[in-house]
């Protein structure tokens, strides 16, 4: 079962994704409000995957994932926001991430989706 | 130092006035030839005397008919009259004719003086000329009634000659004498002083006057070297010579003021022109032919004049043929042209540039209001313009921060609700679920848009490039994006840029019919370039969408401007010029980010 660590600042979007996710088969280790704390977070718990929110309040969700990508061994990480993805254009593409998928579109199989693409 | 008469002729009694002395100097004159030549073969010293006469006069009638308000004229007829009548009344036997006759020609010497110290206005300024003349008038008034009381003249005829001393007479005759010499060389030495005092052009002026008195004073020299009565006839011819000169060269010198007004319209047009004070200098100088001119500014926080360099000026002294027009606006000093005296004689000239100078100076306080009015209304509109932008942020922030959220977690719990359920659920419930996610997430899609196009968060993250291929996505024709994709401008800059750009293309959309659309965007000293072209319709009309009107108001708000050339049939292209700072470049930002 994957391993997986929310970083997200909206404390309702965490326990719908953490309902929604769990519902869907993985196991939610660790949610973090914040970049510093989720560092922290994935350094201790070494989930596999991190759903990391891009607009976090102490640092953008693009720097943190430039973080996690150099902790060994780096989790996987899929960026999220309530933003589409054409609202950040080439900064998503050029950033070493899994993914981004749109909060609204969370759910299990898209995840699955994203680590097996088919 | 202004001069004024008072109620000068009026022009037709004038006239007949000058006619009535011109025939009267020319009777004169004749009178003296003819008289003379009676008596023996005439002499080319008579000649001349009568051309002193005739040369004075005219001279002196003309300059009083082209410079109404100046005593010089009259001044110079009388001394020319004088002269004439003095010399032609002594040739008559008459006794009392006679007698004024002497007195008239002795007269004349005083006459000759006051000319000489009250050049160029006619009027005497210092006391010590003043003193001058009054020994002049002592000798040849009540000094000659005491001679001619005595004179016994070889012909008989002096009417006054009632206590005849012979011895008498002569002493007085030689105490006059000694006081002209004296007089004359106080005069030589007056002269001198202003002479000195002044500069090359007013020197050049002053020749006639110093002249005349070097004349003056070679006569009275001839007369003590070579005692009473005799004379040496060359130097008598030399300066009757000089005299005679003398009239004309005061009458060009006093008439070459008129030429200085026509340089009067050319002043205003450079005043018109807002010169530096250097050149103001220049063009007032060269307008009015002086170059002697000076301007001196009124410094109120020094309490004195000083020059353009701000440097103390004194005004000059009377008698430096030097005068002062100062330049006031509603009562208060400003500035003060230093300038030839000799200016003064056109009437008006100095009262037409202290006009002209005081409209360029109203012209440029005017400029000046209006530009500063100009820069308060570009800056509020920069301000208006900032705070739309600001709002714009605010409202997008609003949008995604309250409704956006709330649709979210609509869509999640609503996915959640149908996981739980299983698929094993009733299908109704299933298809109502179905059906409120669907709602749901066209609700999101709609308030996206709505935010985007309130502002558009790729705009802020990644620039005018992104945003405008993420325009281009969204758009059915298919469109080409040519532009730097890394260079960044200001946000208010890179929102006008995009409003362009999305407002073209939802027209092209609407309306063009077009197949292909390009959009370029390039900046080059100091102006963004957007141009947005389809080959589509064409036949677009900026008046008449309001899309665009309000896109041409944005754009101006910038000091931007906005082209529209849409010939039917032919496309349309959209061009906006938008005066920017360079951009920077997304690399230098990165960089920035990695040091910190």
């Amino acid at each position: 079962m994957i391993t997986i660590l929310i970083i997200d600042d909206h404390a309702a979007f965490r326990v719908q994704a953490r309902a929604l996710l769990v519902a869907d088969g993985f196991s939610v280790i660790g949610e973090a409000v914040d970049g510093t704390s989720g560092l922290e977070a994935a350094r201790t718990l070494r989930p596999d995957l991190v759903l990391l929110d891009i607009g976090l309040p102490d640092v953008e969700g693009f720097e943190v994932a430039s973080e996690l990508a150099v902790t060994g061994p780096p989790p996987l990480v899929v960026l999220t926001s309530s933003r589409e993805a054409s609202d950040y254009g080439p900064r998503l593409t050029s950033s070493q991430v899994l993914g981004f998928i749109p909060k609204d579109e969370l759910s299990g199989a898209a995840i699955r989706a994203l680590v097996h693409p088919a | 130092m202004v001069s004024s008469w008072s109620t000068p002729l009026t022009t037709t009694a004038f006239t007949r006035v000058r006619a009535l002395l011109l025939i009267a100097a020319g009777v004169l004159g004749l009178g003296m030839l003819v008289g003379t030549a009676q008596h023996g073969p005439l002499a080319l010293g008579t000649v001349l005397e009568v051309l002193v006469g005739w040369s004075f006069a005219a001279c002196g009638i003309f300059l009083w008919s082209r410079r109404r308000t100046n005593r010089l004229g009259p001044l110079m007829t009388t001394v020319g009259f004088l002269w004439l009548l003095g010399r032609t009344m002594t040739l008559v036997p008459n006794p009392v004719v006679y007698t004024v006759g002497l007195w008239l020609t002795d007269l004349w010497a005083a006459a000759f003086a006051l000319f000489l110290l009250s050049f160029p206005t006619g009027r005497l300024t210092s006391r010590a000329d003043r003193a001058i003349v009054g020994i002049f008038l002592f000798v040849t008034v009540p000094l000659e009634f005491l001679w001619l009381l005595f004179l016994v003249p070889e012909n008989g005829l002096n009417v006054l000659g009632i206590a005849a001393n012979e011895s008498a007479a002569h002493v007085i005759d030689t105490i006059q004498r000694a006081m002209i010499s004296f007089g004359s060389v106080l005069l030589v030495i007056a002269l001198g002083r202003r002479w000195l005092r002044s500069s090359g052009p007013v020197r050049r002026q002053m020749v006639p006057v110093v002249a005349g008195a070097i004349a003056i004073l070679l006569q009275s020299a001839s007369w003590i070297v070579f005692s009473s009565g005799t004379s040496l006839e060359p130097l008598d011819d030399l300066i009757f010579l000089a005299q005679i000169a003398i009239p004309m060269m005061v009458l060009s010198v006093m008439l070459r003021a008129r030429m200085a007004r026509a340089g009067v319209a050319d002043l205003v047009v450079e005043l018109g022109q807002t010169p530096t004070p250097a050149r103001l200098r220049e063009s007032l100088a060269n307008a009015l032919g002086d170059p002697t001119l000076k301007v001196a500014y009124w410094a109120p926080t020094e309490d004195r004049f000083v020059d353009a360099a701000g440097e103390p000026m004194e005004l000059p002294e009377d008698g430096t043929g030097q005068a002062v027009t100062m330049l006031e606006r509603n009562g208060v000093r400003e500035a003060a042209i230093i300038h030839d005296a000799i200016l003064l004689e056109e009437p008006g000239l100095m009262a037409s540039v202290a006009s002209a100078m005081r409209l360029a100076v109203e012209n440029d306080r005017l400029t000046a209001a209006v530009e500063a009015q100009l820069a308060e209304v570009r800056a509020s509109r920069a301000r208006i313009v900032a705070a739309g932008d600001a709002e714009r942020q605010r409202l997008e922030r609003d949008l995604h921060d309250g409704a956006q959220q709330r649709l979210v977690a609509l869509t999640l719990a609503l996915r959640l609700a149908r996981t739980r359920l299983g698929d094993d659920a009733d299908p109704s419930v299933k298809l109502s679920l179905e059906q409120a996610s669907d709602e749901a997430r066209a609700a999101l899609a709609e308030l996206r848009e709505l935010a985007r196009g309130i502002h558009p968060q790729i705009l802020t993250e990644a620039g005018l490039h992104a945003a405008i291929e993420s325009l281009a996505g969204r758009t059915p024709a298919a469109v080409s994006v040519d532009m730097d994709p890394d260079a960044r401008f200001a946000p208010a800059v890179e929102a006008i840029a995009y409003f362009v750009v999305s407002e073209s293309l939802a027209n092209i959309a609407k309306y063009a019919e077009a197949g292909a659309v390009q959009v370029r965007a390039g900046w080059q000293e100091g102006v963004l370039t957007v141009e947005v072209a389809d080959d589509g319709r064409g036949g677009a009309d900026p008046r008449m969408g309001t899309g665009l009107r309000g896109l041409l108001d944005r754009v101006s708000a910038v000091d931007g401007t906005l082209e529209v050339v849409s010939p039917r049939g032919g496309g349309t292209r959209i061009v906006a010029r938008i005066p920017t700072a360079a951009p920077t470049h997304v690399a230098d930002r990165v960089t920035a980010r990695v040091a910190t």
